[in-house]
């Protein structure tokens, strides 16, 4: 058994999962971000080239879920509740408060949700966790998501596209948009980036 | 720099405030995180009249931001995002949890915004990041704004207006208007 692994600037007195693969130029503010963390999938989450995760990011995924984090993806402190796959493309921005949610965690139907709300008190790790449906979301290289986003089950953002601040994202958005409130709408296109440009040393 | 003398009950009781902080007589800031994101080097960045009580506000501002309150301000738990400026009129309301920002923070265009990922990133170290726009913000005399409100970059809120909870504003909103919604239409005029 190995020790774990800790990082030396955390306050919180944590470890990175095992089956979580953190490139060596990647930065993970706090291994806090963890707490919730149960996924049994290899590369529950995967940490790409550059790229960072900051104070008030919470990895709330479960056994099944895994989430990526492309080269550069920087998250300021989103909560990311994933039962099946949250992926986080190259140079996205993801901004503070956001909420990724790929599963409600309880069922729809009233009933059934008390059942499962009864069932949450008898809990050592007091979640819900029904068996729904989980649908992953699908967050494009290059796209932004300001403060206080919550993106829904099931949606794709496309390639640079941009979500305004406190928008609620409930359908696909396609690439080279702009669109924000709430139910969010499109605003404008953006003009396509043609190149990428060279990666720093 | 000179700033006004404080009786014990004004200032910031949690600590020592910046030089360049300005606070008129009676005003009282609260809260340990008030000045935690508080970066700004120019002289007087942000003065604060009197009689102002600013309980849990984040004084969030860039280095070469300025923020200036007028008298009488009320603000509780407000999020204040200044690069550049934000100016805030005599008895203006913040409510809980509102944001008020004068920048993006990023650039709106996608090969910007790529240059702008590699230089916040961990391998960016010096990389000079690209011009993000900012306008100034302006909050007239009177303005109530409510909790989990929203204001953003150059938006001016005419005097009396009402902003109520939850609202997004991304444009000026007339004297004495009240808005609504996200984003924030005008529903009618304050009686
Ligand atoms: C999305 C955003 C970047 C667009 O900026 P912009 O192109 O300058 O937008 P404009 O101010 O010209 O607004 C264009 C239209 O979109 C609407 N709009 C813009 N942002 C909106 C938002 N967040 N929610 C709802 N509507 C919005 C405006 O009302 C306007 O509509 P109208 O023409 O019918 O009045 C910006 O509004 C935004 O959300 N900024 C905050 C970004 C952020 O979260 N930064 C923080 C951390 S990374």
């Amino acid at each position: 058994m190995s020790a774990g692994r800790k990082l030396s600037w955390d306050w919180f007195a944590g470890t990175i999962p095992e089956n979580v693969i953190v490139d060596e130029t990647a930065y993970i503010e706090t291994t806090f971000s963890f707490q919730f963390f149960r996924s049994i999938r290899p590369g529950g989450v995967a940490y790409g080239r550059g790229a960072s995760t900051y104070l008030g990011t919470m990895f709330d995924v479960g056994p099944q879920g895994r989430v990526t984090l492309g080269d550069y993806a920087l998250v300021h402190g989103a909560r990311i509740i994933c039962d099946a796959e949250v992926s986080i493309g190259d140079y996205a921005l993801i901004s503070w408060n956001v909420v990724l949610m790929d599963t409600y965690r309880v069922p729809l139907n009233s009933h059934e949700r008390r059942k499962e709300l009864e069932l949450v008190p008898t809990r050592l790790l007091r979640m819900a966790c029904a068996d729904v449906p989980a649908r992953p979301i699908r967050i494009e290289r290059n796209v932004w998501i300001g403060f206080d986003v919550c993106v829904l089950p099931g949606v794709t953002i496309g390639e640079g596209s941009i979500v305004g601040a406190r928008s609620v994202v409930t359908t696909n958005v396609p690439p080279f948009t702009i669109v924000a409130g709430n139910p969010a709408r499109i605003i404008r296109k953006l003009e396509p980036r043609t190149t990428l440009p060279h990666a720093p040393t | 720099m000179s700033s006004t003398q404080h009786s014990p009950i004004n200032g910031w009781p949690c600590g020592t405030l910046p030089l360049n902080v300005v606070i008129g007589a009676n005003s009282l800031i609260t809260g340990e995180l008030a000045f935690k994101r508080f970066h700004s080097q120019l002289e007087k960045a942000l003065v604060i009249g009197a009689h102002c009580t600013m309980d849990g506000v984040h004084f969030d501002l860039g280095k070469d931001g300025r923020l200036v309150v007028g008298d009488y301000c009320y603000f509780t738990n407000a999020v204040l995002l200044c690069e550049l400026e934000v100016r805030v009129g005599n008895y203006v309301v913040i409510g809980w949890n509102t944001t008020i920002t004068d920048t993006d923070f990023h650039p709106l265009g996608p090969a910007e915004r790529i240059a702008d990922a590699m230089a916040c990133s961990p391998l960016g170290k010096g990389r000079p990041r690209p011009k993000v726009l900012t306008k100034p913000v302006i909050i007239e005399d009177n303005v109530w704004i409510g909790p989990n409100a929203t204001i953003l970059k150059g938006v001016c809120i005419g005097a009396g207006a009402f902003v109520e909870a939850g609202s997004l504003v991304t444009r000026d909103v007339p004297a004495r208007a009240r808005v609504l919604g996200n984003p924030a239409q005008v529903i009618g005029e304050v009686s």
